[in-house]
């Protein structure tokens, strides 16, 4: 009895015939109300945009208004496999490495020497490329200096397809993240990389390095260092072509068939350190094991 | 008791169960039973039948083997209290209802991401812990707070169980015994002496100046005689009957017990009430509808995103991040509190008005009532006989009745009415007690009955101490009143030494004093009693009764010193003197007036829209007269008797629906279809109920439930427990009333003033709009926490609010501001409208929702706060087109050369820094609006131009406000970088905002009942 009441009821709230109600509004009703909000909500829209299009006017197009969450510039490394900083691999799997070796390839196709001296400068090197605007007027599109390939010697991958991985002496590739303006060194001295084995947590109070494993390494260009004629970066916009510097690392001896924890980082006197809570920034750190039997 | 027509009539009740045809609602048998008249029939049997139907014996008593038999089958002679709750179960009744069991879901939903996360990661994050940490602490200490808010009421039983009598004194096998009252039982002789409590239901055998007091149980406040004899067809009027738990106040009495425990009288009244349904109070009928809504929107929302979220091929982790962000987001976490906050400070502004609210929902219900059943004795009257007419040189002069005594008066030179005041002061009993010499003479407390009290104080007001005219007056003898007589009389010396001869002053029933007089004091000259002058007296008499007033004769004489020398032996027993062919005095006539401050109040409520409807155990025409001096009937309204009167037709002619009017007598109500009921409830304005028992009361509460209104009553019997209970809202009397009363009722009068209520409901009117518009203010930094989830999810940006950030808003800066709208004036004079009705005026309406999501949410919240979300990253480098889909890459821990529009690139926690800042910059703007919802939401009517900004709660609040958020801000954890920028993203939208809904208001206000008032106005 109450069920076929309620239910009644609600039929009737859906679609009253008598008032001619649907949803307790006449068709008029709901014309009124769908009206009033289409109207309010265009014009909140249009004051949403409006508003943004202001902001957005005063913005830099070449260089963004605030750039201090980028003191320490991140570094990473290539190649990356997915998600973790491991660079795990057997010499006699080659399907192990080989995908190593094509992301190594992929990644520095752009670093070319031949697509390099086509679009870029042979700049000075040791000194800041200083293409300043000269008051309103921008001085662009700004050039960018070469950073042929060949700058990486036996990380290069033109003389060894496979970059080491093959025979145990992995080359790892480590880029300082674009910081527009950002010019690191100070009085010529280029900021550097080193590698070093990481101290690591193994228990309560208790690190380990991994220094005797580690074994040698090389660096190119020689003592990793990022060249000056790199900096500063322009900006996407102002400078298209910009070529950002890397270093290889080339692991001639480190100890195979173990986890050997590696941190590399930049030295620059005018990079501060970066906080203890990102692990990237200014810094690098993975896992390199290679397995061999 | 009493002269006059003052036999006792305040209860009305019937004992003719079996005569009525039994009319039942399915189940709820025993309830029905229970409001059915007392079935006592014993009084109406000699005492040998008495004797006979509980098999003991008149001298002997019970023996002890029947006794011991009696009380196994009956049970003994207590109250059974009714089936508890136990505490835990109450206790988690608190801790999982309402929005707890989302916000546990959320909780658990948050451990079980963090045991995922902590299981899969070697470094989670402590985000997902904390905040569950802190979901459980909001359910639990909410949940804490409302049971020890609940724990405080519902103590009925016991005082109930406070009024049984500790011991009684029983002959079993003619022996006396004292023994437990608990132990008594049925057949049982018991003892009572001054002093006692009455261990049962007890039918008198024989008794010696025995007097008890009712009060406890029907209201009457004077004691009353008890005698062997069946006075009565009604057991609960009849003289032979005491009742459990009432008072002995004098004399002894001997009875056999006929009822114990719950049968008594009285034992049923305590079932009854604690039997009760009491139902839900208004507010929280409103506040569970708010809760479902919420309730259903949240789950749909969540499970919504949460299908949503696996379909986009999110993982389940990620999904139930999302899905307590939506349930996070969705329940206004801090708003039950609010509302119990913003309840307890109007319960404390209240008792500071003498309104002690002892249910803090009942704060609200008195604003939205629109019947009051008001008791009349002490609420409307003062509770306390006063003289109020007297007759005498042929004139009726008016006493001063006034609280204050700044009444006209009269001339205190006549010498008529220095004898009248004489016989008054010393044919009378009642004594001022010892002590209360600085205390006015109103204050002072009295010995002696009501009317004698009145005499007294009128008497020692004009002519000063009536002590020493006593003194000066020695009593030589002295008859005092009795029913048959109906008058008293005394016989004193004179004041004039030199005069021996005695003063003989009576007061009785005028017209058995007149019977006596032969003579009649005018203008101080002893005038025979003409036709003339009798049929004065005799219209005196009726006006003075018609205005319900309780009317005593006067009368003296000088005895001729031949007959009656000094020393004369008066024998009072077997009368030796002259007691006719006296000199009439006058009249004086006392009713109990009513309280000052009442007309004023009963019109506020009548502008109110509520009705008031008087309901007492008085007799019709002093409830009508006083409902007439009080407006209850207000002036031209009549009532079917008066138009029959008027146009001089019998009653049964007279179209009911002209009377507005209606005077129902109890006995009439017991005859009394559902239907006629509702009929005369519905049809007239202005109903007093006269001589009405408990249990009609309690129908007459029922039936006004029925159509439709929330019900005060007012009372302070256990008679009127039942009806409290009942009653949306049930009124106690603090000063007068019995603890029974004040235990069933929701809130009680301190001051006993009717008036009080008027400011109770004034209160919770304010309340409820105020909450409206407290609801109205925390929902609406809802939605805006909703929207980033949902742009989250849909337009894979990075997340513009966290979860903590929306606990930050909904516990902390949304509190105090939400709070102080209960502090806001009201917008009009609120007690000019009607009631609110509980089927159309909600809480939250859809109107109330339209305006807080769909309007001020998006114009404000969500579009100020998604500014400067987008202003803080574009300046940082991410230009809003880059940020569409980069979400996944920016959640990405191994990602650390994360690109921006500028060629930049950013490591994973360089770009999480930025995200905090978004959401401060998000929190900090919703803050920024929430000055402007909090301005808006002050007023639903008036701009706030014409209402001020006199509320220092709500500027207060603001600043807490502000301060707060500054601090959240800039306080080390939560990264806050370069500049105050956000605190300026939101201002046009603030702005905005408030002119939006000026202007909104301003068309209110302008067309009355237009499209914008129809849709928007909550």
């Amino acid at each position: 009895m109450s069920k076929d009441g309620e239910k009644s009821g609600w039929k009737e709230y859906i679609w009253n015939p008598r008032t001619r109600e649907f949803m307790g509004r006449t068709a008029s009703s709901w014309g009124l109300i769908l009206l009033f909000y289409v109207v309010f909500y265009i014009f909140l829209a249009g004051l949403f945009a409006l508003t943004m299009y202001v902001m957005l006017q005063t913005l830099d197009d070449y260089k963004p208004t605030w750039q201090d969450r980028l003191a320490t510039p991140g570094m990473v490394i290539r190649p990356k496999s997915d998600e973790t900083y491991e660079i795990v691999y057997d010499t006699r799997n080659t399907e192990t490495w080989d995908l190593y070796a094509q992301a190594l390839d992929k990644f520095l196709t752009p670093y070319n020497n031949s697509l390099q001296t086509e679009k870029n400068k042979e700049c000075t090197p040791d000194e800041y490329f200083l293409q300043e605007d000269t008051g309103d007027v921008k001085n662009n599109p700004k050039r960018s200096c070469q950073f042929n390939r060949t700058i990486l010697e036996a990380c290069s991958g033109i003389n060894d397809r496979y970059y080491g991985y093959q025979i145990g002496q992995p080359c790892i590739i480590i880029k300082l993240n674009r910081v527009i303006g950002m010019l690191p060194g100070k009085d010529g001295q280029a900021p550097f990389v080193t590698c070093a084995a990481k101290k690591y947590k193994i228990g309560k109070d208790q690190w380990r390095e991994d220094t005797d494993k580690i074994g040698e390494m090389v660096y190119f260009p020689p003592n990793g260092i990022f060249n000056l004629m790199y900096y500063p970066y322009y900006g996407k916009k102002a400078q298209v072509n910009y070529s950002q510097p890397l270093v290889a690392v080339k692991f001639l001896n480190i100890t195979t068939n173990e986890d050997v924890n590696i941190e590399c980082r930049i030295n620059a006197t005018n990079i501060p350190i970066g906080s203890e809570r990102d692990k990237f920034a200014g810094r690098v750190s993975f896992k390199l094991r290679i397995n061999t039997k | 008791m009493g002269y006059g027509r003052s036999d006792s009539y305040r209860v009305a009740t019937t004992q003719d169960k079996d005569d009525r045809s039994p009319k039942k609602k399915k189940g709820a048998k025993d309830m029905d039973d229970l409001k059915k008249e007392v079935p006592i029939t014993e009084h109406k049997m000699s005492i040998e039948e008495v004797c006979r139907k509980y098999q003991t014996d008149i001298v002997q008593g019970l023996t002890n083997a029947k006794a011991a038999e009696y009380l196994i089958r009956d049970g003994p002679n207590a109250l059974t209290p009714p089936p508890t709750t136990p505490e835990w179960v109450k206790f988690c009744r608190q801790l999982f209802g309402g929005f707890s069991v989302l916000l546990w879901t959320g909780a658990i939903l948050c451990f079980l991401a963090y045991a995922i996360q902590a299981a899969t990661e070697d470094d989670p994050a402590g985000d997902n812990l904390y905040l569950g940490i802190v979901l459980t602490a909001v359910v639990v200490i909410t949940g804490c707070f409302s049971y020890f808010q609940e724990a405080k009421s519902s103590k009925i039983m016991e005082s109930f169980k406070n009024m049984v009598p500790q011991q009684a004194l029983v002959i079993r096998e003619g022996e006396k015994v004292q023994i437990n009252a608990e132990e008594v039982v049925g057949g049982d002789l018991v003892e009572v002496k001054g002093g006692d409590r009455i261990p049962a239901d007890i039918r008198v055998v024989s008794a010696h100046g025995c007097k008890v007091d009712n009060s406890s149980l029907t209201g009457e406040s004077e004691p009353q005689s008890r005698s062997p004899d069946c006075t009565h067809d009604n057991p609960l009027e009849t003289r032979n009957i005491a009742f459990f738990s009432t008072n002995c106040v004098e004399g002894t009495a001997r009875g056999i017990v006929i009822c114990t425990g719950d049968n008594t009288v009285m034992g049923r009244i305590a079932t009854l009430t604690s039997g009760l349904e009491t139902g839900k109070t208004p507010i929280a009928k409103e506040i569970e509808h708010f809760i479902h809504i919420i309730t259903g929107v949240a789950v749909f929302l969540g499970l919504t995103f949460f299908i949503l979220a696996i379909v986009l091929g999110y993982s389940w982790l990620e999904a139930v991040i999302f899905l307590i962000g939506i349930i996070v987001a969705n329940v206004p976490e801090g708003l039950l509190a609010t509302v119990t906050v913003c309840l307890t400070l109007t319960a404390k502004r209240m008792a500071k008005k003498n309104c002690l609210v002892k249910n803090l929902e009942a704060v609200e219900t008195l604003g939205s009532t629109s019947t009051i059943c008001s008791d009349k004795t002490g609420t409307l009257t003062q509770n306390r006989m006063t003289v109020a007419h007297m007759w005498f040189d042929n004139q009726i002069h008016e006493a001063d009745t006034t609280e204050d005594q700044s009444g006209a008066s009269f001339d205190k030179s006549s010498i008529t009415w220095i004898s009248l005041a004489r016989v008054a002061a010393l044919c009378n009993r009642a004594q001022f007690k010892a002590g209360q010499d600085q205390l006015p003479i109103l204050k002072r407390d009295v010995a002696g009955d009501a009317s004698e009290s009145a005499l007294l104080k009128c008497i020692e007001l004009s002519c000063g101490s009536v002590r020493a005219m006593r003194d000066r007056n020695k009593k030589v003898a002295e008859i005092p009143f009795n029913s048959t007589n109906k008058y008293q009389l005394s016989v004193h010396e004179t004041e004039d030494l030199n005069d021996n001869r005695y003063l003989l002053v009576m007061k009785g029933a005028p017209e058995r004093v007149l019977e006596c007089c032969s003579t009649i004091l005018v203008q101080g000259k002893e005038q025979p009693l003409d036709e003339e002058l009798k049929e004065a007296f005799q219209n005196a008499y009726m006006e003075l009764g018609g205005l319900g007033e309780r009317v005593l004769g006067f009368c003296h004489v000088l005895l001729p010193e031949d007959q009656y020398p000094k020393g004369f032996a008066f024998d009072t027993d077997d009368v030796n003197f002259q007691t006719k062919d006296l000199c009439f005095v006058g009249l004086m006539s006392m009713i109990d007036p009513p309280r000052a401050a009442v007309p004023d109040a009963v019109g506020k409520c009548r502008s109110a829209g509520i009705k008031v409807i008087m309901v007492t155990g008085d007799h019709p025409i002093t409830a009508k007269a006083i409902a007439k001096g009080v407006g209850i009937i207000s002036e031209g309204n009549e009532t079917v008797e008066d138009i029959a009167a008027r146009l001089n037709i019998p009653v049964s002619q007279v179209n009911p629906r002209d009377a507005k009017a209606c005077v129902c007598h109890g006995t009439d109500l017991k005859d009394l279809s559902q239907d006629q009921m509702d009929d005369i409830l519905r049809n007239h304005t202005e109903i007093v109920f006269a001589r009405t028992s408990p249990q009609q009361k309690l129908i007459i509460v029922e039936g006004c439930q029925r159509l439709g209104a929330i019900v005060a009553v007012t009372g302070d019997g256990v008679n009127d427990s039942p009806a409290l209970k009942k009653a949306d809202i049930g009124v106690a009397m603090g000063i007068s009333g019995s603890d029974v009363s004040k235990q069933a009722a929701d809130m009680i009068l301190l001051d006993d003033n009717f008036a009080s209520i008027v400011t109770g409901v004034e209160e919770g009117r304010l309340i409820f709009d105020n909450l409206k518009k407290s609801i109205a203010y925390t929902l609406t930094s809802n939605i805006p926490e909703i929207t980033p989830f949902l742009l989250f999810i849909i337009v894979n940006i990075p997340l513009p609010l966290g979860t903590i950030t929306i606990l930050c808003i909904d516990l902390g800066t949304d509190m105090v501001p939400a709070i102080s709208l209960a502090y806001e004036a009201a917008e009009s004079d609120i007690m000019k409208r009607q009631p609110r009705n509980p089927f159309r005026d909600k809480l939250v309406n859809e109107r109330l929702i339209s305006i807080a999501y769909g309007q001020i949410v998006t114009a404000g919240f969500a579009l100020g706060g998604f500014f400067a979300y987008f202003v803080i990253l574009a300046e940082n480098g991410f230009l809003p087109t880059t940020l569409v889909g980069i979400r996944l890459n920016w959640d990405d821990r191994s990602c650390n050369d994360l690109e921006d529009t500028y060629g930049q690139q950013w490591t994973y926690e360089q770009r999480k820094i930025v995200e905090f800042t978004c959401h401060t910059a998000f929190f900090v703007s919703i803050v920024v609006v929430q000055w402007a919802d909090v301005i808006i939401c002050k007023t639903r009517r008036n701009s706030v131009f014409q209402q001020g900004m006199r509320n220092k709660i709500l500027i207060f609040g603001l600043f807490e406000e502000t301060a707060l958020a500054a601090f959240l801000s800039y306080c080390p954890v939560t990264h806050v970088s370069h500049g105050n920028l956000w605190w300026f993203c939101a201002f046009p939208y603030s702005f905005l905002i408030f002119v939006y809904d000026e202007v909104r208001k301003l068309l209110i206000r302008r067309n009355p009942g237009g499209w914008v008032e129809r849709e928007t106005y909550y």
